[in-house]
């Protein structure tokens, strides 16, 4: 029996521990065909997956090598019967090819008749399938590529794409590395995007994806749209690529509800692309607006429907979606990859932690009893009320503001879910709020007096969630939030962990009501960063009113 | 010319022939046969016939069907010329096994064979009558089509369908003009045995396959096939107690026609996280072992025996196991087939027969290929070949399917594990090549345990009342959530037991989130008391509440104080009512909603009707079960045949057991009793009752009846 790193589970999980001398070697060998599932501190836990299989099949991995690996590295004997999936599920790769052909377009070529049979007589897959040419050739209506690659996927016969990209129209982008250098998972990142054409790169908030994104657009030298979260964020993207790249400011348009400047780099909204004029989306055009050569979807765990559907129309374009927390709680992960593409890059939180890259963060999660007047109150609240109810009591507030005091000089942002909740604590504090309703020139103007220590305490609503970049904030203080997602709590966390100058931790506090359904969602919420090996502490609000 | 018996052949033949027919035959001698003359009675019998058939090899029924062509008796050149001279030294196998008898210099079928073997024997039809005449010149001038229908019947079946006889075509014309072909009836045609034989060139077999076919498949290393084996062995035992363990938490209930109900299987299923055909399997196993039953109620229940069983090493409980697979005649792989719908496991319907002479040929074959896992058809032809009669595709599929689930096989080939058990021997190997147990868990900040290889006996009880699996395999994850420390606290743990036992088990520090899961979990649980009370007794007067509480003549009404105004008591409303007023009080009755009812409604029992039990319905224990009672009982005695003063520990299942067994033979007992200072006495004691954990029994040294806490028990014995 050997003592090896790795325990292969029936279930298809592979357990890597990481404190074993080889666990380095080991993860190297699977992360090419197994999906990094949770990173805790001691045993990382990977899943196989067909779609993993398919993409290490893609790379040139055959199911000899993965076997081999598996075998190599693990403690126990491997479930035989695992080997024999494995060994199955890539041979059903590849038997079916998407190729380009000079006549009729697209087209689906197998040399196995029975597996084209098998696939035109799917309900979902025949629609979208025209004249069949030959025993082996089957038009495919070009604007079906994406829908059929899909419908496929589901089917268990995976499509080899070899129709290929469009090249889009040429522009000249390139990394301007002056008293800056790209960082080596940020090139390995944009790299493994390349090769693959189209795909997700992982990275914690923080970690630097703007950058990723300036090297794929290097890589591609191309025209290309960006899709961004909201304003602030597009503004932020645009004066990134002006500091890291050749491109000027003529050359990047700004496409959202205040400009519609379109350029060889745009950057759009999710929100104007969503927005309906007589019920049709009047801003789709953009994506035919020019020949682009590459599409970044940026924080694409957020991706509308509408553009779910658009991206399935777009599949010849090479597109990237940049993520630090691809959870969805609707569970439409599986979809974005396989409309954009799937994970090409993922590296654990701590890894880059431990690189000095973002922040070490101690996540506290503050437990306050709720006064007996607070806790009769909640219990008799309407179901739907209770979560509002706890997550809103004056108690919390109490604690909350304590703690903004004790961190007094320190860069603090107070994040919220409920405004009436949020403009209370403004008030009392006498610090300024950043909502929903605070005009695009304020939101800025305050973010840059917090940039710069002349603002040192801000209460954000959801608005401040993502893509906000502010690299001095050390102390983030939860009060309330979406529910149980995970991962805006990851997100949260993600506004504190630029790296300081003098390399301070950065602290989350997560203040909770106890006994509550706060206190239920607050679990769900921290798993995901859990799972990348955050250990929440809990103390109780009591050793902060009387330390 | 005379002609000899079978009976008298028999008679001949020398005491070792006889010895050898009845070791391959072994139906012959149960009972044992009265005389020869019963002997070839019972030999000529289809059933044991069948039997006889179902044993041979594929070269032997072939040799059997050319004898049955033959006119008896035959020689044995007749019959070599009808076939290959390498069958010969078959012919001696024929008449040990008296399928044939000697007449003479000559052979004589057992008059039953024709009969088993058909009328059409390889395919021939009937002979051609003896006033007709063929000139097989003839067919050189045959017209077009003729040739190519009477190959197309050579091979039999011999009879052909046509659309009308009376107007055949030229081909068909012709050939029954020169009879070729003779008419059956107005639409069938048949191919004449003599033409036959003709176009077969004077052969009756196309080809004769004189030696088992070699089995194919892909090579494997012999250490490999063990790796794998007993990792198969390992998660078929984990099952085993798995599935027993849930069956404990959630039992099912069996259908009313006896069995597993599919929903039932399904939740099996999922819970172990293996597919439906294997959580029948090994719940039929766990059946067939007895750690298993459907209980008086209906409830599917592990027994005892289960228990018993876990205190055995791993290879013990696998070799039981294996052994009784083996030897079984229920077939789980029936379950879930569309052909059977209504099979369930642990139902009635499971029994086939010339099951275990299946496994044992596949696993024979196996351990004659080592290194080998075979290849589907292979395997098949191999076995068609060994024993056409008895050959069942099926059959072989599921038993190759199971002995891989067993662990008997890995990646398909023979284990040395399984080599050893076939060959009989004692030691297996197997508890020295699975992994190590470990003793201690991995705890991570995510609320997730891992526990790196198989866990020891007790951790895994006490991890799995607390965590729920989450995956499953050389390592094991479990997860901590409400739900399952609620379950531990539950199991009779308390908060501060589970985080001492993490704190123990856990080879890194318990997270500190994991704490407070525990310590609110435990510090809510139990806050809320429910228990079950017959009727109440409500009054806005404290005192008077009181006065009824300490009425002397209500003491036997039980009632106790739930409040300051309220008392319960099991005793029913009704008599409550009755004996409050007959010790002059002035109660009223009350309905659901408080508003006072005057006169008591019409009184109808409050239980559902539950008419009494048809007894044939009631299944008898299988043989199974029984010998393993017995076997669980003998445990038992031999725990408890020990010399006073030296009280053997017991577990509390067991004590418990014990106890029952003593009240009821009325036995004088020594047991081990623990003190509150944890020093252990022994008493000598005639047990009377068990009640609330509490044993009532007269102690010897007092004389005086005491009771006696079960847990403090360390052991019984009988006093000798």
């Amino acid at each position: 029996m050997s003592d090896g790193p790795l325990i292969v589970q029936s279930d298809k999980t592979l357990l890597l521990d990481v404190d074993h001398i080889l666990s380095d070697e080991c993860r190297r060998a699977i992360a090419s065909f197994a999906e990094l599932e949770k990173s805790p501190e001691h045993i990382h836990t990977y899943r196989l997956t067909p779609l993993g299989l398919w993409n290490a099949r893609a790379a040139g991995h055959d199911a000899e090598a993965v076997i081999d690996i598996l075998l190599k590295y693990s403690r126990y004997a491997v479930p035989h019967a695992l080997l024999v999936d494995v060994a199955d599920t890539m041979s059903r790769y590849g038997r079916l090819r998407l190729e380009a052909h000079p006549v009729h377009g697209l087209v689906l070529v197998s040399s196995d008749a029975a597996v084209l049979k098998e696939v035109t007589r799917g309900k979902k897959v025949a629609p979208m399938l025209g004249l069949q040419l030959d025993e082996e050739t089957i038009v495919v209506h070009p604007g079906q590529r994406g829908f059929l690659k899909q419908a496929l996927l589901k089917l268990g016969w995976p499509a080899e794409d070899f129709a290929g990209y469009v090249d889009g129209e040429h522009h000249d982008i390139a990394l301007v590395q002056d008293g800056w250098s790209i960082r080596k998972y940020q090139e390995l990142a944009a790299e493994g995007f390349w090769h693959g054409g189209s795909g997700v790169v992982v990275l914690p908030c923080g970690a630097g994806k703007t950058i990723v994104g300036a090297a794929a657009m290097a890589l591609a030298q191309a025209t290309t749209l960006i899709l961004v979260t909201n304003t602030v964020a597009a503004r932020q993207w645009r004066d990134e690529l002006l500091k890291r790249t050749t491109l000027h400011e003529d050359e990047i348009g700004e496409y959202s509800g205040s400009k519609k400047e379109i350029r060889p780099v745009t950057i759009a909204t999710y929100q104007v692309m969503t927005t309906r004029k007589q019920g049709l989306y009047a801003h789709l055009d953009l994506f035919d607006a020019i020949d682009w050569g590459l599409i970044i979807y940026d924080e694409v765990h957020l991706l509308p429907a509408p553009i779910f559907r658009f991206t399935a129309d777009i599949q010849s374009r090479r597109r990237l979606g940049l993520t630090a927390t691809l959870v969805r709680e609707d569970g439409m992960e599986g979809e974005v990859f396989s409309l954009i593409g799937p994970k090409r890059y993922d590296v654990p939180w701590k890894e880059i932690e431990a690189q000095g890259y973002i922040a070490p963060a101690d996540c506290v999660e503050v437990r306050v009893t709720l006064t007996d007047a607070e806790r009769l109150a909640y219990a008799t609240a309407e179901p739907e009320n209770r979560y509002r109810f706890c997550a809103t009591t004056l108690t919390k507030r109490r604690i909350a503001i304590e703690l903004a005091r004790k961190h007094q000089g320190e860069q603090v942002l107070i994040i919220g879910q409920y405004i009436d909740q949020l403009d209370a604590l403004a008030e009392e504090l006498g610090v300024p709020l950043i909502k929903g309703e605070t005009p695009l020139k304020e939101r800025e103007r305050l973010f840059a007096a917090y940039r710069t220590g002349e603002i040192t305490c801000l209460v954000v609503s959801k608005v401040a969630n993502f893509s906000i970049d502010l690299p001095e904030a050390t102390i983030a203080i939860q009060v309330s939030g979406t529910f149980g997602s995970r991962q805006e709590e990851a997100q949260r966390l993600g506004r504190i962990l630029r790296p300081k100058a003098d390399g301070r931790t950065a602290r989350f506090y997560s203040v909770v009501a106890r006994d509550t359904v706060d206190q239920d969602f607050a679990q769900n919420r921290q798993r995901f960063l859990a799972e990348q090996g955050y250990a929440y502490r809990i103390i109780d609000a009591d050793e902060i009113l009387n330390p | 010319m005379s002609t000899t018996s079978f009976a008298d052949e028999l008679r001949a033949r020398s005491d070792e022939s006889i010895r050898a027919l009845f070791e391959l035959r072994p139906d012959l001698v149960t009972p044992v046969p009265s005389d020869f003359s019963a002997l070839a009675a019972r030999a000529n019998s289809a059933p044991s016939l069948i039997r006889a058939l179902e044993n041979l090899n594929k070269v032997a029924i072939d040799l059997l069907t050319a004898m049955c062509i033959l006119d008896e008796p035959f020689a044995k050149s007749d019959l070599v010329a009808l076939t290959d001279k390498a069958l010969t030294p078959e012919i001696e196998e024929l008449l040990l096994r008296a399928m044939i008898y000697q007449d003479g210099n000559k052979f004589r079928l057992v008059g039953n064979i024709r009969n088993l073997i058909g009328d059409e024997p390889a395919g021939l039809g009937p002979r051609l009558p003896t006033n007709l005449k063929i000139d097989f010149a003839l067919l050189k001038q045959a017209p077009d089509g003729a040739i190519a229908m009477l190959e197309r019947l050579m091979w039999g079946p011999p009879r052909g369908q046509l659309g009308n006889l009376k107007k055949p075509g030229p081909a068909i014309s012709w050939l029954l003009e020169n009879h070729f072909l003779l008419a059956m009836d107005s639409q069938t045609v048949v191919l004449p045995r003599d033409v036959a034989m003709h176009l077969r060139g004077g052969k009756i077999h196309k080809e004769l396959t004189l030696a088992a076919p070699k089995l194919q498949g892909t090579p494997r290393k012999q250490k490999e096939v063990d790796r794998a084996a007993i990792a198969n062995v390992s998660s078929f035992l984990r099952w085993c107690e798995e599935l027993a363990h849930h069956w404990s938490d959630e039992p099912p209930v069996a259908l009313r026609s006896g069995g597993l109900g599919v929903r039932d299987l399904k939740k099996c299923a999922d819970h172990l996280g293996i597919d439906e055909n294997c959580a029948a399997f090994v719940a039929e196993l766990l059946y067939i072992a007895g750690l298993v039953v459907i209980d008086t109620n209906d409830q599917i229940l592990p027994t005892t025996n289960f228990d018993l069983w876990l205190t055995r090493d791993l290879e013990e409980r696998w070799h039981g196991i294996v052994s009784l697979w083996l030897e079984t005649s229920r077939v789980s792989g029936l379950v879930g087939k569309s052909e059977s719908k209504n099979i369930a496991p642990l139902g009635p319907e499971l029994d086939r027969a010339g099951l275990p002479a299946i496994r044992r040929s596949v696993l024979r074959l196996l351990q004659q290929n080592l290194e080998i896992d075979p290849a589907n058809d292979s395997i098949n032809e191999v076995l068609r070949w060994s024993a056409p009669q008895r050959f069942n595709k099926d059959y072989i599929e599921w038993t190759l399917r199971e002995a891989e689930w067993l662990g008997l096989t890995g990646q398909g080939g023979l284990s040395t594990f399984g080599d050893s058990l076939i060959n009989g021997s004692e030691d297996l190997g197997i508890q020295s090549a699975l992994p190590k147990p470990v003793d201690h868990i991995l705890i991570q900040s995510d609320n997730s345990a891992i526990a790196p290889g198989p866990l020891t006996l007790e951790l895994s009880n006490m991890i799995g009342t607390i965590a729920d699996i989450e995956s499953r395999g050389g390592a094991t994850v479990y997860r901590f959530s409400e739900a399952s420390i609620r379950r531990g606290l539950d199991h009779g743990q308390t908060g501060d037991q589970i985080k001492d036992f993490l704190k123990k088990t856990s080879k890194t520090p318990v997270p500190q989130p994991l704490e407070y899961l525990i310590n609110d979990v435990s510090k809510r649980h139990g806050k809320l008391r429910i228990g079950t009370a017959s009727s109440y007794l409500r009054c806005e007067d404290e005192g008077l509440i009181a006065q009824i509480l300490h009425d002397k003549n209500l003491d036997h009404l039980r009632l106790r104080k739930l409040a300051a105004q309220v008392l319960v008591t099991d005793t029913d409303a009704h008599e409550v009512m009755t004996t409050l007023r007959e010790s002059g009080y002035l109660p009223a009755a009350e309905n659901g909603t408080g508003i006072l009812v005057s006169a008591p409604a019409v009184r109808r029992a409050k239980s559902r009707p539950r008419p009494p039990r048809i007894l044939s319905d009631q299944s008898t224990p299988s043989d199974v079960v029984l010998t393993s009672a017995v076997r669980a009982l003998r445990a038992g005695e031999r725990a408890t045949s020990h010399k006073p003063r030296d009280v053997p520990r017991t577990t509390a299942n067991e004590t418990l057991d014990l106890l029952h067994q003593y009240i009821e033979q009325q036995a004088s007992i020594t047991i081990g009793y623990a003190d509150t200072n944890g020093g252990v006495s022994n008493r000598i004691i005639d047990p009377v009752s068990i009640s609330l954990g509490t044993l009532l029994a007269r102690d010897h040294a007092s004389g005086e009846l005491q009771s006696f806490r079960i847990p403090r028990i360390t052991g019984v014995s009988l006093v000798e």
